[in-house]
């Protein structure tokens, strides 16, 4: 009906949510959000366990009420782009019924979106097809997920929200996964992943949005998160005297840096020489002090 | 949007109103249920068994009929209450499970999902009815009609009673294994509530205290009028008040579930 590109896809501005922790304290699950995703867009939200990626998407949902702030999806309101079938979701692993085989979970899906002329089209696109007879509790991990994806293209939605998808699948099946993801994405559809696995946003994502402790903590190109984060990493063996049990000697750092400052080397820091150095530059304070044996310049 | 195919740009330019079809969901549902033969021994196997063990060609008068019409009556009762209970009590676990979430991102409202559970319930538990009465009909279950028509419609309205039982169980015992455990109860409960095998003295007195007595009791009441096996009667008001009582703790119980499972979230 309305053409996808009349507005942002998401717009979201100061979200908030708190929850009450078993102990009593007050946890700040998701602390000021903004954020606006345009249609088209491939989005990666990257941060650790706990970081707030999954209540931010339940928000986006409207299957969790925001304390404080506003969720605009399409210019709806979340549950009403839900009802109204623009927007939906492939949730964290669970979540079918293992005695309903693949294709009646689909038409049973289906029959509740009123499409139950897409059941074949959906099947086809998450390629599973040949599995429509079988017990969803004969597939395996990522036969399940790919399940999900196709229930999430029941409505034929504008934006698709993936919340962890293929937390514990094995690395095979997680290809699988993405590559019925990107084909669909090629046709237009505005997708939206919640992961904490690095390599996924670098391969998926235009563009990534790291969260950590509730807020956002870099939002930009996939490309400029890596190259300003990851990309170019120099990595050195510090001298043994430097380096005791404990870790890199601070003093010597501190040396290291004000050596290299004339050649216009900022930040110098100790992390894990990786691919998830981003990552961690991003998700936690640098702690000269840490045990690392290697030293990472960037 | 230009790289949309042609089937994708159709559907968003005609996209029709969702409207959920609950009937073919529930009809998919159903047969999910009545697939599951574990449940379905239970609900059908285990009672029909004890039908012919207990009330085969037992012909000794009962109120307006005989033995073997009491045992019917008892086991079809026994029949429809395992179906309500373990239709609602995994509808309670599907729901906390995850499977709810995934029909949370659906059109259909909440009051049309305990409809369409509703109607399955309701579905299943008529299967031990008719059959039991079937195979009752067939083997020398004596009574008036009217005593056919009244029990089976007692028996299958009053299981509802044990929907509602399912649903308290499973939301107050989370996890997988909650309906198990309220299907497991219902065998005590049925014993207790004079279903199995007939009781007198104190295990009486306790039995009609149990939630399953006042629903057989008021099952059989069309052909018994209240007269008990081994002796003595039962005034309707008795059977009746259980009934209601239960229902009452039943329903708060499964309300301050649902609350319970609300704030979690």
């Amino acid at each position: 009906m309305t053409p996808p590109a009349d507005g942002p896809a998401i717009r979201a501005t100061g979200l908030r949510k708190s929850f009450r922790s078993t102990d009593g304290t007050t946890v700040h699950a998701v602390d000021d959000v903004d954020l606006t995703v345009r249609s088209g867009e491939i989005v990666a939200f990257l941060g650790p366990n706990g970081a707030g990626k999954t209540t931010t998407v339940d928000m986006l949902l409207g299957l969790t009420r925001p304390d404080a702030g506003t969720v605009e999806v399409y210019g709806l309101e979340p549950g009403a782009a839900v009802r109204a079938g623009r927007v939906s979701a492939v949730m964290q692993s669970g979540g079918l019924l293992n005695d309903f085989t693949v294709g009646e979970t689909v038409r049973a899906i289906a029959a509740l979106h009123g499409r139950t002329d897409r059941v074949e089209v959906v099947l086809d696109r998450a390629r599973l097809s040949p599995l429509a007879g079988r017990r969803v509790e004969a597939c395996s991990g990522g036969e399940q997920q790919r399940l999900k994806f196709a229930l999430a293209l029941v409505p034929d939605p504008d934006l698709v929200i993936l919340d962890e998808p293929t937390t514990g699948m094995d690395v095979g099946s997680r290809q699988d996964f993405w590559q019925a993801t990107r084909a669909d994405a090629a046709l237009g559809r505005t997708i939206v992943f919640a992961t904490h696995y690095l390599a996924e946003a670098d391969e998926f994502a235009e563009r990534t949005v790291l969260m950590n402790h509730g807020r956002i903590v870099h939002d930009a190109a996939t490309t400029d998160v890596r190259a300003a984060y990851g990309g170019r990493t120099v990595t050195f063996r510090p001298p043994a005297y430097a380096v005791d049990p404990s870790g890199i000697d601070p003093t010597w750092l501190a040396r290291a840096q004000r050596a290299l400052e004339p050649l216009g080397v900022s930040d110098l820091e100790v992390s894990a020489a990786s691919l998830e150095a981003a990552f961690l530059a991003l998700t936690t304070t640098p702690d000269v002090s840490s045990p690392e044996l290697e030293g990472a310049l960037r | 949007m230009s790289a949309t195919t042609s089937t994708a740009t159709t559907a968003r330019v005609g996209r029709p109103t969702p409207r959920p079809e609950m009937v073919t969901f529930a009809r998919l549902d159903l047969r999910r249920q009545l697939r599951d033969r574990f449940g379905m021994f239970f609900v059908v196997g285990l009672p029909t068994f004890m039908y012919l063990v207990f009330g085969l060609g037992s012909q000794e008068q009962v109120g307006s009929g005989n033995v073997a019409m009491y045992v019917m009556i008892s086991m079809a009762a026994y029949g429809a209450v395992g179906a309500t209970t373990s239709v609602a009590g995994s509808a309670a676990t599907e729901q906390v499970m995850g499977w709810g979430r995934q029909l949370g991102l659906t059109p259909m409202r909440p009051l049309a999902f305990v409809v369409a559970k509703a109607a399955v319930a309701m579905s299943v538990a008529a299967v031990p009815i008719a059959l039991i009465f079937a195979i009752g009909a067939a083997t020398g279950a004596r009574g008036d009609w009217t005593d056919w028509v009244l029990a089976g419609g007692l028996a299958w309205l009053g299981s509802a009673l044990f929907a509602i039982y399912g649903l308290a169980i499973c939301l107050t015992f989370r996890g997988t294994s909650a309906p198990g455990i309220a299907s497991g109860m219902i065998v005590v409960l049925a014993f207790l509530g004079n279903v199995f095998t007939p009781m007198t003295g104190l295990m009486l007195e306790i039995g009609r205290l149990t939630p399953l007595y006042g629903y057989a009791a008021l099952a059989r009441y069309p052909l018994t009028e209240g007269w008990l096996p081994l002796g003595g009667r039962d005034p309707l008001w008795l059977p009746v008040a259980n009934v209601l009582a239960w229902t009452m703790i039943f329903s708060l119980l499964a309300l301050w579930g649902v609350r319970r499972s609300r704030a979690r979230t």
